[in-house]
C-alpha cells in the first residue's frame, strides 16, 4: 500500500524489478544481519536477572584447586617484573607462575630469572622454537604446569588479587571445564579509535560472551582465561598454526561439549591498553580476522550437536567479514532510496539498515556511559562526540583489516606478522594475543 | 554444555539470578520481606530483589475473571451496535478511506493530504478485509461497527493485565475493566470506528509492556514500538507518551534501566519518523506548489479553530463536555478525582505510586482539556478512558485498603472494631452501586435497544433502489452513507461525492463548472445541513432542490433532495 507504483523513466521495467530485488534482499539481509547482531550485543542487559548473572559470585569457604598461570614475555623487560609482582600479591593460597621467556630475548629472561630468585612460586620456562609465536610458548610450558588448572596472561597484564579465589570458586561451584573472566582495555582516552576499541570490549566481555557461553559455543579469550590441566593436555594443547589460538581454543572445547563459564566483574576484570598504534590495530585486527577464518575453515565447530549452535559458530566465525560488507552497502543503500526513481516501499526497506545502525549507534552512547560508570571513569561530551564521529571510520578500519587478512590466507600467508616484523621495538601491547 | 554461573545455593528461599522467571505465581512476599537474610546478600552483587507478580497462564481466578467481564463486555457494546450511536461523519472518513486501500486506491480515494497519519485506517483495512472479502457490500459504517468489538475487547484484557501488572488487587482489576468496557460513555465511544479506540488499544499494549515483570530489554523497546504505533494511528497520543515513560522508568531495574529507557525512546522516535519519511521519499515533505504536504497537514491541524474554554457555557468545548456527562458522570469525574487524588497522597500511599502513569495521563490530558484556545473534538475523552477507569480502580483499592486493613501495630484489635471496618467498606460499597447502577442500567439499556439510525438506513436503500442510472448520477453525501451509495453503484469520488469537497476540493469542484446545477440529488442528512453554513455549493444545492423523500423527523430526518435543474455536469 506504500508502493504507489510512480513512473521509472530511466529503467525498463525488467531493470527495474531486477534491481528492486536484488536491493531489497541485501537490505532486508543486512538489516536481519545487524539486528542479531545488536540482540547478542545486548544479551547481558535484557534483564536485570541476565545483568546479575554474568558476574561472579563471592566466594566462600577455603580455596580447594592449584593455579599454574602461564605468563609468555618477549622482549616486555619494561612490565613484566610488576605484572609479576601484582599477580604475587594474588590473596589465592596455591598457585605458580611459570614465565615462558625465549631463548633469544636475554633482557627479559633475566627479568623473570631474578623474580624466580626472590620467590619460589616463579619459574622461567625458556622457548626454544626457531620461529616464535604465543600458541608455541604455551604448549611448551603445558607440561611442566603442576596445578589443576591452566591460567593464561600476558605481560602486560593488571591482575585483580581477588581474581583467583573468584575463579576458584566458580571452578568448583558450577563443575566448569573452563573459565573465562573478563579482560577490558581501559585507556579509552588516548585516541579517537582506542576509545571505539574499549567500547569493544566492553559489550564483548560484558555481554556479549555471556550469550556465547549459555549458547555453549564460545570463542575464547587470549588471556584471564582458566583451564582444567586435564582438559587441556586432552585436547593437545593450544594449536600452533592458527592466528587466533584463543578462539580456536574455546571452539574446539565448546565444540566437544566442555563446559565453559563466563564472569564478568568490572572490579575484577583484567585491564589492558590498547594497540598503540593505528597500523598496530590494524596488524592486531587482521591477525585476529584471518584466525577466525583459520577456526572457520578447520571446521571443529561442526562437531556442534544442534543446528542453531553452527549457525551461531558461522555466524560468529564470519562476522569479520560480514561486518566489513555491511560498512560499504549501507551508504550505498541509502543513496539509492534517495537518487534513484525506485517505489517508496523499496526505497523504505533499503532505510533498515541504517535504522539498526542507528539503533547500534544510541546502545554504544548508552554503553560508554555504562562503562565510565562501571570503572569510575569521567566520560565527557567530547567523547561522545569522538564515539559517533568515528563510527564510520573504524568501520573502514575494520573492513580493511577484514579484506587485508582474506588476502593474507588466500596467499598462504600464516605468519605472526608482529613478531617477524616489529622485532625489538615493539611495544608492550603489541605482543598480546 | 555452558552456561553462566549459577547463583548460590539455589535450594535457599532467595531468588536464583538465572532464573529469571518469580518462582511462583502470584507470590505474596513484599519486596523486602525478610531483613535479615536480604542484609545478609547485599554484598552478593548477584542477588536481584524479583517483586511479586501474576502469571495469567497459570493463574486459574484472573483468567476466569477476566474472561467473564470480556463476555459482558462483549454483549453490551455488540448488542445493536449497528443502531446505536449515530453514524458519524468521521466513522464514515476513516472506513471509506479504509476501502480505499484495500482497493489499492492508495490511502484515500480522494487526494491523501496528511490530515491524519494513515496507519489507523491502514489497520481498520486490515481488520475488515477478510469480512469485506466474504461480503462485500458489508463494508459500510454500520457493519463494519463489529470490527471495532475486536479493538474493544483487546483493549479492556489489556486494561486488567495491566492494572494487574501495576500490583491492583484483582477485584480493582476486574473494577477498572468493568469501568473501561461498561460505562455507558465508552460503550457509546467504543462502538464507533474512531480513530482513537485503536490507538488506544496501542498505548494500553505499550504500557504493559512499560510494565512488564521480566523488566526485559525487549519489553521495553517493544514498548516504544507500540507508542510509536499509538501515534501514527492517532497523532493526539503524543500527549501521553510522558506517562508510558514514566511507568517504564517506575517498572525498570536500577542497573539496566538507562539501556531499556533509551532503547524505548529510539524504537518510538524511529518508527514515528517513518511518516516523515514516507512523506520524504514522496517529495512531499514539505509544503510547495502543486501537491499537498505533511507540512501543510500539520499546519492545518495547528490552526484549526479553537473550540472555546471547556467551562464557558455555550462554548463548543463546553457542549462537548456536556455531552459526555450526559452518558456518564461516574468515569471522567469520579476518575478526575481520582487521579487528583492519588497524586496528592502519592508520598504516602503504595498504590498511588504504582498508578502514577496512569494519573500521570488523566492529568495531562485533564490540562489539554482546558486549553482555552484548544479545539476539543467530542472523541478526546476517547484515550482517557483506559486511565480513568484505572485511576478510579485505583482509588477504590486504596480506598478499601485504608478502611480493611488494620495498622501493623495494632495486632490485637478488638473484634468490634474490625466489624466496624467491614460495614463501613460495606456502606460504601453498596452506596458507590445505588448511585451507578441505575443511571447505567438506563444507559446502557438504551445503547442495547434505541435505533438511532433507521432513517440513514432508509434513505441508503431508496437511494440504491429508487434511482436509476445510479452511474451517471451524482449525489452530494455525508460521509457515513458513502460506502453506501458507492457499493449500490454510483462512481466512487464524482458520482458519490463527501459533501463538502464539493467546495474545497479543487479536484472536485473543477468538475463542476455550474456549481449545484451540476449535482442530481443531495442526501440532507443532520451533518450536511449543519456544514453547509460556510459551504456555498453545498448551501445553494439545499435550496435549489426539493426534498423527494424524507426518513425521520425533527433535527435527525434524513432528506434526499433532488436538484431541480440537474444536469449531471461535465466529468
Amino acid at each position: 500500500m506504500w508502493d504507489d507504483g510512480e513512473s521509472f523513466p530511466l529503467w525498463g521495467l525488467g531493470g527495474l524489478l531486477l534491481s528492486t530485488v536484488v536491493i531489497s534482499a541485501v537490505s532486508m539481509a543486512l538489516f536481519w544481519m545487524a539486528a542479531f547482531t545488536l540482540w547478542w550485543q545486548m544479551h547481558a542487559w535484557r534483564t536485570p536477572e541476565t545483568l546479575a548473572a554474568t558476574r561472579f559470585e563471592a566466594p566462600h569457604g577455603n580455596d580447594g584447586l592449584a593455579f599454574s598461570l602461564l605468563l609468555p614475555a618477549r622482549h616486555e623487560q619494561a612490565v613484566l617484573d610488576h605484572t609479576i609482582q601484582r599477580l604475587l600479591e594474588s590473596s589465592h593460597a596455591a598457585f605458580e607462575i611459570i614465565v615462558i621467556v625465549g631463548h633469544d630475548d636475554p633482557e627479559t629472561a633475566a627479568v623473570a630469572d631474578e623474580a624466580a630468585r626472590r620467590d619460589r612460586r616463579v619459574r622461567v620456562i625458556t622457548d626454544t622454537h626457531e620461529v616464535k609465536n604465543k600458541p608455541k610458548a604455551l604448549n611448551t610450558a603445558l607440561p611442566h604446569c603442576r596445578g589443576d588448572v591452566v591460567g593464561v596472561f600476558d605481560a602486560e597484564d593488571q591482575v585483580h588479587p581477588e581474581l583467583l579465589a573468584h575463579v576458584d570458586h566458580a571452578f568448583r561451584s558450577t563443575g566448569a571445564d573452563v573459565v573465562q573472566g573478563g579482560v577490558q582495555l581501559i585507556n579509552f582516552h588516548s585516541s579517537w579509535y582506542s576509545l571505539r576499541n574499549c567500547l569493544e570490549y566492553f559489550f564483548w566481555f560484558r555481554s556479549r560472551l555471556h550469550l556465547h557461553a549459555q549458547k555453549g559455543f564460545i570463542p575464547l579469550g587470549g588471556n584471564t582465561v582458566f583451564v582444567r590441566t586435564d582438559v587441556l593436555r586432552d585436547a593437545g594443547g593450544w594449536d600452533q598454526n592458527c592466528l587466533a589460538e584463543d578462539c580456536d581454543l574455546g571452539v574446539r572445547l565448546s565444540s566437544i561439549g566442555k563446559k565453559v563459564v563466563v564472569a564478568y566483574d568490572s572490579d575484577m576484570v583484567t585491564r589492558e591498553e590498547t594497540p598503540g598504534t593505528l597500523v598496530s590495530l590494524l596488524k592486531q585486527r587482521t591477525r585476529w580476522n584471518q584466525g577466525f577464518l583459520q577456526v572457520y575453515r578447520k571446521k571443529d565447530w561442526k562437531q556442534l550437536p544442534t543446528f542453531g549452535q553452527r549457525l551461531l559458530a558461522r555466524y560468529t566465525l564470519m562476522t569479520p567479514f560480514l561486518q566489513a560488507f555491511t560498512g560499504l552497502i549501507i551508504p550505498l543503500n541509502v543513496a539509492v532510496a534517495l537518487f534513484l526513481d525506485v517505489p517508496v516501499g523499496v526505497a523504505f526497506i533499503t532505510f533498515l539498515p541504517l535504522i539498526t545502525a542507528f539503533v547500534t549507534f544510541v546502545f554504544e552512547v548508552v554503553g560508554l556511559h555504562d562503562f565510565g560508570k562501571q570503572y569510575a571513569l569521567k566520560i565527557r561530551l567530547i567523547h561522545y562526540i569522538k564515539l559517533i564521529l568515528g563510527g564510520p571510520f573504524y568501520q573502514v578500519l575494520l573492513a580493511f583489516a577484514a579484506i587485508r587478512a582474506v588476502w593474507r590466507e588466500s596467499r598462504g600467508n600464516h605468519e605472526w606478522e608482529l613478531t617477524s616484523h616489529v622485532g625489538a621495538h615493539l611495544s608492550p601491547e603489541e605482543i598480546r594475543a | 554444555m555452558t552456561s553462566t554461573l549459577p547463583a548460590a545455593d539455589s535450594a535457599t528461599t532467595e531468588i536464583p539470578v538465572q532464573q529469571t522467571r518469580a518462582p511462583e505465581s502470584a507470590p505474596k512476599k513484599p519486596e523486602q520481606h525478610d531483613k535479615k537474610k536480604h542484609d545478609k546478600k547485599k554484598h552478593d552483587k548477584r542477588w536481584v530483589t524479583v517483586r511479586p507478580y501474576v502469571r495469567f497462564r497459570s493463574s486459574p481466578t484472573d483468567l476466569i475473571l477476566c474472561t467473564l467481564l470480556l463476555a459482558a463486555i462483549l454483549v453490551v457494546q455488540g448488542w445493536n451496535i449497528a443502531g446505536y450511536p449515530n453514524l458519524s461523519d468521521d466513522e464514515g472518513t476513516y472506513l471509506a478511506q479504509a476501502w480505499a486501500v484495500q482497493e489499492g486506491k492508495g490511502l484515500a480515494h480522494y487526494t491523501y493530504w496528511y490530515d491524519h497519519p494513515p496507519l489507523g485506517w491502514i489497520q481498520i483495512a486490515g481488520l475488515t478485509y477478510i469480512p469485506s472479502l466474504i461480503a462485500p457490500d458489508a463494508m459500510t459504517v454500520g457493519s463494519m461497527r463489529l470490527a471495532m468489538l475486536l479493538v474493544s475487547a483487546v483493549s479492556a484484557v489489556l486494561i486488567y493485565v495491566l492494572a494487574r501488572r501495576l500490583w491492583l488487587p484483582r477485584w480493582a482489576a476486574g473494577l477498572a475493566m468493568v469501568l473501561f468496557g461498561l460505562s455507558p460513555l465508552s460503550v457509546v465511544l467504543q462502538r464507533e470506528i474512531f480513530l482513537d479506540n485503536i490507538a488506544v488499544m496501542w498505548m494500553l499494549l505499550a504500557f504493559c509492556l512499560a510494565a512488564s515483570p521480566s523488566r526485559h530489554l525487549w519489553h521495553h523497546f517493544g514498548a516504544g514500538m507500540a507508542a510509536a504505533v499509538g501515534v501514527l494511528t492517532k497523532e493526539t497520543m503524543l500527549v501521553i507518551l510522558p506517562a508510558v515513560l514514566l511507568t517504564m522508568w517506575r517498572h525498570s531495574h536500577r542497573d539496566t534501566r538507562k539501556f531499556a529507557v533509551t532503547g524505548a525512546i529510539t524504537s518510538c522516535a524511529l518508527i514515528g519518523l517513518g511518516y516523515p519519511l514516507y512523506a520524504l521519499l514522496k517529495g512531499e515533505l514539505f509544503s510547495g506548489p502543486g501537491h499537498v504536504s505533511l507540512w501543510d497537514g500539520i499546519a492545518y491541524q495547528m490552526s484549526r479553530p479553537g473550540s472555546g474554554f471547556i467551562f464557558d457555557a455555550g462554548s463548543g468545548s463546553n457542549g462537548v463536555l456536556e455531552s459526555w456527562l450526559y452518558y456518564d458522570k461516574v468515569l471522567p469525574v469520579g476518575g478526575l478525582a481520582a487521579a487528583l487524588l492519588l497524586l496528592v497522597v502519592l508520598r504516602w500511599s503504595v498504590t498511588a505510586r504504582a498508578l502514577a502513569g496512569p494519573a500521570l495521563a488523566v492529568a495531562i490530558l485533564a490540562l489539554v482539556s482546558m486549553r482555552p484556545s484548544g479545539y476539543l473534538p467530542a472523541m478526546y475523552i476517547i484515550q482517557a478512558l483506559p486511565f480513568l477507569s484505572l485511576v478510579l480502580a485505583g482509588a477504590a483499592a486504596s480506598v478499601s485498603h485504608a478502611v480493611l486493613i488494620r495498622s501493623r501495630r495494632r495486632v490485637d484489635e478488638p473484634r468490634a472494631v474490625t466489624g466496624l471496618r467491614w460495614a463501613t467498606a460495606a456502606v460504601l460499597a453498596l452506596a458507590a452501586l445505588t448511585y451507578i447502577v441505575p443511571k447505567w442500567y438506563d444507559g446502557n439499556r438504551t445503547a442495547m435497544t434505541q435505533d438511532a439510525n433507521g432513517p440513514y438506513r432508509a434513505a441508503a436503500s431508496w437511494m440504491a433502489t429508487q434511482v436509476s442510472d445510479r452511474g451517471d448520477k451524482r449525489v452530494l453525501v455525508d460521509d457515513a452513507m458513502w460506502l453506501d451509495l458507492v457499493h449500490a453503484g454510483y462512481e466512487p469520488g464524482l458520482g458519490a461525492i463527501w459533501f463538502y469537497k464539493a467546495d474545497l476540493d479543487p479536484a472536485v469542484s473543477k468538475t463542476m463548472p455550474g456549481g449545484w446545477r451540476d449535482v442530481d440529488y443531495i442526501v440532507a442528512s443532520p451533518t450536511v445541513r449543519r456544514d453547509a453554513v460556510d459551504l456555498p455549493n453545498v448551501k445553494a444545492a439545499l435550496e435549489h432542490s426539493e426534498a423527494v423523500a424524507v426518513f425521520g423527523t425533527g433535527e435527525d430526518r434524513v432528506e434526499i433532495r433532488q436538484i431541480a435543474a440537474g444536469s449531471g455536469g461535465k466529468r
